[in-house]
């Protein structure tokens, strides 16, 4: 599903470039749950957002679900981002003015895919996740965990195939971010693509692939 | 797509800008009622004009286009107050010979005279005219009929009375055949007029009684040599007539050469000329404040709009993650601040609406609230809207999703 070639990517700091990413070659297939590990300054960060396509690389090519998305505009990106990708963050990122199943439609306003009844599939992945009597909690009344599952079930709502997590237990304690693990685990196995982006080495042992980045370019990669 | 998606999708969009706003409201309240003033003004501006020019087309045509006014006094005296007695009863008659005059209307008034009816007191202006008094100012009788030629010659104790002086006196009694005292003399009532309607700033229009010329000067006051108005019709070119008028009175006042004229024309005309010049000068002082009041408005919407993408710039990056385009930003807070600038609007009409028949009652200003008025408020603040939402949210939409993700 995810083909990465020779992936470079700089940033320019006057006339001196930086080079954070220094060739990256990546194959990630449908289905697999991977666990992209690196420290901070790593890469890794960069590296998730060029494969959520909310950044692009300076050099090399890549193909998601077949397509070459080198050359593609803005809007057929966020059509693409819309259709096939859902994102989780370590800061759950919930809107503050919208309540726990509202801030799981946020997609569905943005989608061309016709999902019938949304409001109901927002409410039955709220339900699945244990939240159906915090439907209409805003964020801030919500725990730490209960903000990060609600923004899960946001990432699921438009049936995406990869869900891309970036640090999702890094605001949580370890026994919250261990039952948020569980839950990919969960998703992983009903189907779903997986690519968890950390640097806390306790979720190593989570995922079927673990793919290490040290200094812009993998280190490591194995499958258990 | 199927077109319900996508009335759905729209109405989702705008029930989250709503929500959006409720969630800012502090903010919104600020921004819009900067917005709200400014309209507030355009709208009292242009009812008040409106209502002005009816009023000034009102007495345009009440005078009738082809009247000319002649007061006794120059202009210089009138203002000072002096010595205003110099139009002679022959000068009616003389006036009455010049070419096109076709209706020459003689007036004495006197002011602040004591009216009495059963235990009812009423100070009032008492009228004396001619006969043809009520067919040249086209004023119809509510009932009763005006006095006869008869009557004038025999000067009898008869009297019209206006709205206000039936209302006052009679209070909603028979009036007719009833006597009234008027001064130390009884007089028999045997017509009402309608009511015409308080002119601004000025006495009631409403309040007077007329009675014949004949009477007010040989019973009332003791008055036989001075008119304190003559109001002619002519059929000529207005301003000709009004130079051999002037002519004419000159000769018989004798006065020569550089002297001033003692003696004031006024033609409706004049009216009209005077309420351009104050419809003018509050066009000029109010539409300064609202536009003054729109443009800070609109500066602080921007300001506080750059405040809010700043703030909401993780709003932003989510959106953009989740598929929304930058088109589809930049719409979102355009029209954010559009309906902010419509509220402040809708708003605006409604308090120029109670505000406005407010001052109607309390100031007697006539105002004219029209369909005009609403479309070019809402006019105003849209465009308040798009202009000061606009570049706020260019900039929100060209927010890269990560940038703004990391913060």
């Amino acid at each position: 599903m995810i083909d990465l070639k020779n992936i470079k990517k700089s940033y320019f700091v006057g006339d001196r470039e930086l080079p954070i990413l220094k060739g990256i070659d990546l194959t990630i297939n449908k289905g697999e749950f991977v666990v992209l590990m690196g420290v901070s300054g790593s890469g890794k960060t960069t590296l998730m957002n060029i494969v959520g396509l909310l950044d692009k690389q300076t050099e090399g090519d890549y193909t998601f679900d077949n397509t070459d998305v080198n050359g593609l505009d803005d809007e057929s990106l966020a059509d693409m981002r819309n259709r096939y990708i859902g994102f989780v963050f370590q800061q759950f990122f919930l809107l503050p003015y919208l309540d726990a199943i509202e801030n799981v439609m946020i997609p569905i306003v943005y989608s061309k895919k016709g999902i019938k009844h949304p409001r109901d599939k927002a409410k039955a992945l709220l339900a699945k996740f244990g939240l159906e009597n915090r439907i209409h909690n805003k964020p801030t009344q919500l725990s730490g965990g209960e903000q990060q599952r609600v923004a899960i079930a946001r990432a699921l709502v438009n049936d995406p195939e990869l869900i891309l997590a970036d640090e999702p237990t890094g605001a949580l304690d370890s026994k919250t971010g261990g039952e948020i693990m569980d839950l990919f685990e969960m998703l992983n196995n009903e189907g779903k693509t997986i690519i968890v982006v950390t640097h806390d080495p306790k979720l190593a042992s989570f995922g079927k692939r673990l793919v290490r980045i040290e200094d812009g370019a993998i280190s490591e990669d194995i499958t258990t | 797509m199927a077109l319900f998606q996508k009335i759905s999708q729209l109405r989702e969009f705008v029930e989250e800008v709503i929500k959006i706003l409720y969630y800012y409201r502090g903010r919104v309240i600020f921004s819009f009622s900067g917005v709200t003033l400014g309209i507030l003004s355009i709208c009292i501006i242009i009812t008040t004009i409106d209502g002005a020019n009816k009023k000034a087309q009102d007495i345009f045509e009440a005078l009738g286009p082809d009247s000319i006014m002649v007061f006794g006094g120059g202009e210089k005296q009138r203002a000072a107050r002096i010595r205003t007695n110099t139009l002679k009863v022959e000068d009616a008659e003389l006036l009455g010979r010049v070419e096109g005059i076709y209706d020459v209307m003689e007036v004495y008034s006197a002011r602040n005279i004591m009216m009495r009816y059963k235990d009812r007191n009423w100070q009032t202006q008492v009228v004396g005219s001619t006969t043809n008094y009520f067919d040249s100012l086209a004023w119809k009788f509510q009932m009763g009929t005006p006095y006869t030629a008869e009557d004038y010659a025999k000067a009898e104790a008869v009297c019209v009375i206006g709205a206000r002086v039936y209302d006052e006196l009679f209070r909603g009694e028979e009036p007719l055949g009833k006597t009234i005292v008027v001064g130390k003399l009884p007089t028999r009532v045997i017509g009402v007029l309608q009511e015409r309607g308080g002119s601004t700033g000025g006495p009631n229009i409403d309040d007077r009684i007329i009675m014949p010329l004949t009477t007010v000067t040989s019973r009332i006051v003791n008055e036989k040599r001075y008119l304190s108005m003559v109001r002619l019709k002519t059929n000529r070119d207005l301003d000709q007539t009004i130079e051999d008028i002037r002519e004419t009175l000159r000769q018989s006042h004798g006065l020569k050469g550089s002297l001033d004229d003692d003696f004031t024309l006024r033609s409706s005309k004049d009216i009209l000329a005077f309420v351009t010049v104050i419809s003018g000068s509050l066009l000029l002082f109010l539409g300064t404040a609202a536009v003054v009041a729109l443009i800070v408005s609109g500066f602080v919407l921007a300001n506080l709009f750059y405040l809010t993408i700043q703030e909401r710039k993780k709003d932003i990056g989510i959106r953009r993650a989740y598929g929304a385009t930058q088109k589809g930003i930049l719409l979102s807070f355009l029209f954010e601040s559009i309906l902010i600038t419509f509220i402040g609007g809708v708003a605006g009409i409604l308090l120029s609406i109670i505000l406005g028949s407010t001052f109607e009652k309390l100031f007697d200003i006539p105002m004219m609230f029209s369909f005009k008025v609403v479309i070019f408020a809402l006019l105003f603040s849209f465009l308040t809207g798009v202009l000061s939402g606009l570049k706020p949210a260019l900039t929100a939409s060209r927010i890269e999703p990560i940038e703004a993700i990391r913060g």
